[in-house]
C-alpha cells in the first residue's frame, strides 16, 4: 500500500473525531436547536447504550463468579481426549520492571494447578536495559528446575524494521522459544503461548482452563485466549483515582467477552503458538501488539479467526505513583498508549484491500466496529459534558427562550442521571471484584472504596476522551507514538 | 434454556427498539410538541415557567387549580392566552394574562407575593429623629435629638443600646455622617458642624474624644465630609470648600471659592476626590457650569500642605523622639 493511502487511513480516526466535536460547537453557535437536538440523540443513545452494556457486565460478572474456583484440570481429564502433548509457552517481556515486579508473577505459575513440566517459561529481556542479566541470573537460579523450560532472551537494540515496543521483544523471544521447543522435540503445534505483561499474576486454574477451552474450541489454531484482566495486585493500596480508572477498564474488558463479534485481545492472553509461528509473530514496529496480534492472524485466516473468552482473571498492577499529579499523568499516558490502538485502523484496511477473500460484509461491518469504538472513545465524555451545555452558552436569549432551550438541560440531566444510576452497578460489582483486604490496610477503606465513586465524573472529564482524542490527533499529524511502558512498583 | 449470545441479541436489538422508540418522544417533548392521540398528529406547544417568592403557591389555569405548587413548569400548552392566578394563604394573589407561543417559553421567574399584612416591626426604643444602617457592620444608628443621644441595635432591633451623647446645635442638625473607622460622628446644620466621639459614654473622653462645634455664621453649609484618614472634614458651603482637622479651634483651609451657591457634589471616599458642579467665567465672557474635580488625598499638593500630623501620631513621634 502506498504511503499517501496509508496516511488517508491514519488521518480518518482523528478527522471523525474532530469533524464531530468541532461540528457540534459550531452548530452550537450557529444553529444552536440543530445542535441541542443532536445532542439530546446523543445523551439519549448513550443512556440506552450504558444500560445495555450494564447488562453484559452483569452477565459476565455472573458467569465470572460460576466458574471461580472450578477445578478445570479435573474438566480436561474428563474430556477423554489426549491432553498430556499440550505445552504451555509463557512470555514474560520485561524492559524496566525489576524483580519486585517479576517474581509474584512467576510464583503464581509455579503454583498453579498444572503439571509444572508442561510449562515452558520464557523471560523476556531488554538487552538496554543494564539490570537484565543480572535479573536473569537471579531468576533462573530461583526457579531451577521448577518447569519443563526456563530460558532468558535479550533482546538487542535497534534491529532494522523494529522500533522500540513490546511487540519487538516478545517477537525476539518467540523465535528463540522456537528454537528452543525444536531442541526439546516440542512440536509447536501442541504449544499455547501467552504473553503477559511482567506484572501478570496468572489464577491458579488458569493453564487448566486455557487448556480446557484450546480442546473444547472447533478450530482451537483460530482462536485467541482472554482472560478477564484485573488490577487486584495492589488495589487496597493505590490512590482513589487510579484504582477506579482500573476497575472502569477491567468491566469494559468484561462488556467485550460478551460481544463475541467485536472481541479483540487486549494486554496479557493466550493463543497458539503455531498460529504465532505462521502470521510471523507479533509487530516488531507497532506499540498495540496485542490487538495488532489478533488482526494479523484475523487476516491471515481470511476472517475465520475469533477471540474466546476465559472467564477467568489474571491479576496485574494498578498504575500509580507518589502524588496525584504523578498518577494522573501516569493513567493519562497509559490510557493514550490503549488509544493508540487506533493504528489499528489503517493496518486493518489497508490488510483488507489487499484482501480478495474476506466476504465485503465481513470487511464493512469489521471496519466499521474499530473505527466507531475509537471515534465514539474519542467523543463521548467530550460531547456529554463539556459540548451539552454550548447551545444554552452561545444560543443567546433567543434559544433559551424556546422549548427546547428549556428542555434541553432538563432532559440531558434526566438521562445523565440514569447512566449515574447505572453505575450503582458498578459500584456494587466492583465490591464483588476485590480481593481480600490485607491485614495491613484499616476497615475505612471499605468505606472508601464505595463513596470515591463520587469523583467519577471528574475522571470522566480527564480520561474519558482526552487521551483517545490525543492520540488520534497524534495518528493524524504523522506524529507517531513511541512505546513508554507503564512504571510499575509494588510499594510506594 | 435460551444462549448467552441470544440473550444479548434481545437485549441489543430491544435496545434499539427503545432507542427508536423512545427518541421521537423525547424530542418532540424537547421541541414542545404534544402527540394528539386522537388526531394522530403532533401539534407544536408552548411551556409557562413560574417561580415565586415564597415558593409553595397554588397556581390556577384558566380557573383550573393544578395540582403542582410553584415554582412550576407548565408544559404542552396549545398557543393562546392563558389566564393564571396565584394564591398563597395569606399573601396577595398574583394574577396575569400570560401569551403563549408556538415552541417558545413565557419565563415568570422573578414573582414576588406580598403579604396582606406587612410585617413591619418597631426597631427603636427611644424617641428618634433620624437613624442609618450600616450594612457592612450589620447595625442600625439612632439618633434622637431631643435628648442629644446616638443609639445603635442589629438589624432585628436587637443588643439595643445608648452609644454616645451628642454636643446640641440648634437647629437641629439635618445630616450625620460616621468617620470611616466608626469612632466620630459628623452632623450639622445651616451653620455649625459638629463633631462627637462614639466612645463610651459613660467613660470619660479623651481630647481627641471631646466633642466640639465648628461655627460658619457667614456662610450655609450645603454638605460636609469625613476624610479618609478620619481626622480631617472637607465642609462645602454655599460660598467655599474647606478642609478642616477634626479638633476644636481648628483653622479651616480654603480650597475652593464657588460662585455656585447650590453646587452638586459627590465625595468619593475610596480616592478622597471630591466632584462638584459650579459657574465658571468661560473665554466669551459667559458663565457656564462645570464638573471639577479635586483630588483631596496625600498625593495632592494642596492637601500636602494642609494636612498636619495627627496628635496621636504627633504623640508617637514624641515617642519615638
Amino acid at each position: 500500500m502506498s504511503q499517501k493511502k496509508k496516511r488517508i487511513l491514519e488521518i480518518i480516526p482523528g478527522a471523525l473525531s474532530w469533524g464531530s466535536i468541532i461540528t457540534l460547537i459550531m452548530l452550537s453557535i450557529l444553529m444552536p436547536i440543530t445542535a441541542a437536538i443532536i445532542i439530546i440523540v446523543f445523551d439519549f443513545y448513550w443512556i440506552i447504550r450504558t444500560l445495555y452494556l450494564t447488562t453484559l457486565l452483569l452477565m459476565a460478572h455472573r458467569k465470572l463468579s460460576r466458574q471461580k474456583n472450578k477445578d478445570w484440570l479435573a474438566d480436561c481429564q474428563n474430556l477423554g481426549k489426549d491432553w498430556s502433548n499440550i505445552h504451555h509457552l509463557i512470555i514474560f517481556p520485561v524492559y524496566k520492571e525489576g524483580l519486585d515486579i517479576l517474581r509474584p508473577s512467576i510464583e503464581a505459575i509455579k503454583k498453579c494447578h498444572y503439571p509444572k513440566d508442561k510449562i515452558i517459561l520464557v523471560l523476556a529481556f531488554e538487552e538496554r536495559n543494564k539490570n537484565s542479566q543480572q535479573n536473569a541470573a537471579v531468576m533462573e537460579a530461583e526457579f531451577k528446575n521448577e518447569f519443563f523450560g526456563q530460558i532468558s532472551t535479550f533482546h538487542p537494540d535497534g534491529i532494522p524494521g523494529e522500533t522500540r515496543t513490546k511487540g519487538a521483544n516478545a517477537t525476539w523471544a518467540a523465535k528463540k522459544a522456537y528454537a528452543f521447543l525444536a531442541t526439546k522435540g516440542v512440536k509447536y503445534e501442541n504449544v499455547v503461548v501467552s504473553c503477559f505483561d511482567a506484572d501478570t499474576c496468572v489464577e491458579k486454574e488458569y493453564f487448566g482452563c486455557l487448556t480446557y477451552h484450546f480442546l473444547t474450541t472447533s478450530n482451537p489454531h483460530q482462536a485467541s485466549y482472554q482472560p478477564i484482566p484485573v488490577y487486584n495486585n495492589n488495589i487496597w493500596y493505590a490512590p482513589s483515582f487510579a484504582r477506579l480508572v482500573e476497575i472502569s477498564s477491567s468491566f469494559c474488558q468484561m462488556i467485550e467477552s460478551m460481544r463475541l463479534e467485536k472481541f479483540v485481545t487486549f494486554s496479557s492472553h493466550s493463543m497458539s503458538f503455531k498460529t504465532l509461528v505462521d502470521i510471523g509473530y507479533w509487530p516488531v514496529n507497532m506499540i498495540s501488539d496485542d490487538s495488532v496480534v489478533y488482526w494479523k492472524a484475523f487476516l491471515y485466516y481470511k476472517g475465520n479467526y475469533r477471540v474466546v473468552p476465559l472467564y477467568i482473571t489474571v491479576s496485574m498492577d494498578v498504575a500509580y505513583s507518589s502524588n496525584i499529579f504523578k498518577t494522573v499523568m501516569m493513567q493519562y499516558k497509559q490510557k493514550r498508549r490503549w488509544a493508540w490502538g487506533v493504528e489499528n485502523f489503517p493496518f486493518l484496511i489497508s490488510g483488507f484491500l489487499q484482501d480478495r477473500e474476506i466476504s465485503l460484509l465481513t470487511k464493512i461491518r469489521r471496519g466499521y466496529h474499530l473505527l466507531e469504538s475509537h471515534v465514539t472513545w474519542a467523543i463521548w465524555a467530550i460531547v456529554l459534558t463539556l459540548i451539552a451545555p454550548f447551545p444554552i452558552l452561545f444560543g443567546g436569549r433567543i434559544f433559551t427562550e424556546m422549548s427546547i432551550g428549556y428542555n434541553l438541560p432538563k432532559i440531558t440531566g434526566l438521562l445523565l442521571n440514569f447512566t449515574f444510576g447505572a453505575s450503582l452497578i458498578w459500584i456494587i460489582l466492583s465490591r464483588f471484584t476485590l480481593p481480600k483486604r490485607p491485614a495491613d490496610v484499616k476497615w475505612i477503606k471499605n468505606v472508601v472504596m464505595v463513596v470515591e465513586w463520587a469523583i467519577v465524573p471528574f475522571i470522566i472529564l480527564i480520561l474519558g476522551s482526552t487521551p483517545a482524542l490525543d492520540a488520534q490527533t497524534r495518528l493524524l499529524l504523522g506524529k507517531y507514538m513511541e512505546f513508554i511502558p507503564t512504571e510499575k512498583s509494588r510499594k510506594l | 434454556m435460551l444462549s448467552e449470545q441470544r440473550i444479548r441479541a434481545i437485549l441489543f436489538y430491544l435496545s434499539v427498539l427503545i432507542f427508536f422508540i423512545g427518541l421521537p418522544f423525547i424530542l418532540s417533548f424537547a421541541l414542545g410538541y404534544k402527540f394528539d392521540p386522537r388526531s394522530l398528529k403532533f401539534t407544536k406547544t408552548g411551556i409557562i415557567v413560574l417561580k415565586t417568592q415564597p415558593q409553595g403557591a397554588s397556581v390556577y389555569l384558566n380557573g383550573k387549580l393544578l395540582n403542582e405548587k410553584t415554582p412550576l413548569t407548565v408544559n404542552e400548552l396549545l398557543p393562546g392566552t392563558y389566564n393564571i392566578k396565584i394564591d398563597l394563604e395569606d399573601y396577595y394573589s398574583w394574577l396575569a394574562d400570560i401569551d403563549v407561543e408556538r415552541g417558545k417559553v413565557a419565563r415568570f421567574e422573578k414573582i414576588m407575593l406580598f403579604p396582606l399584612r406587612a410585617n413591619v416591626k418597631q426597631l427603636n426604643k427611644e424617641r428618634l429623629s433620624t437613624f442609618w444602617a450600616d450594612t457592612d457592620e450589620k447595625v442600625i444608628y439612632y439618633i434622637n435629638q431631643d435628648d442629644s443621644a446616638i443609639y445603635t441595635s442589629d438589624f432585628e432591633g436587637e443588643r439595643y443600646r445608648r452609644l454616645a451623647n451628642l454636643m446640641p446645635i440648634a437647629p437641629p442638625a439635618i445630616k450625620f455622617k460616621l468617620s470611616e473607622n466608626k469612632e466620630k460622628l459628623l452632623y450639622f446644620n445651616k451653620h455649625q458642624v459638629a463633631i462627637s466621639g462614639l466612645g463610651n459614654h459613660l467613660k470619660e473622653k479623651t481630647p481627641e474624644e471631646t466633642p466640639f462645634i465648628l461655627n460658619y455664621p457667614e456662610d450655609a453649609i450645603i454638605e460636609a465630609f469625613w476624610h479618609s484618614d478620619n481626622y480631617h472634614l472637607i465642609i462645602v458651603t454655599n460660598r467655599r470648600i474647606e478642609v478642616v482637622e477634626a479638633r476644636p479651634q481648628a483653622e479651616p483651609v480654603e480650597i475652593a471659592v464657588l460662585n455656585k451657591k447650590n453646587p452638586s457634589i459627590f465625595y468619593d471616599t475610596n480616592t478622597d476626590t471630591l466632584y462638584f458642579t459650579d459657574f465658571q467665567k468661560a473665554a466669551d465672557g459667559n458663565f457656564y457650569n462645570n464638573l471639577y474635580k479635586l483630588e483631596i488625598n496625600s498625593k495632592s499638593s494642596i492637601l500636602r500642605d494642609i494636612i498636619k500630623i495627627k496628635p496621636a501620631e504627633q504623640r508617637q513621634l514624641q515617642d519615638k523622639d
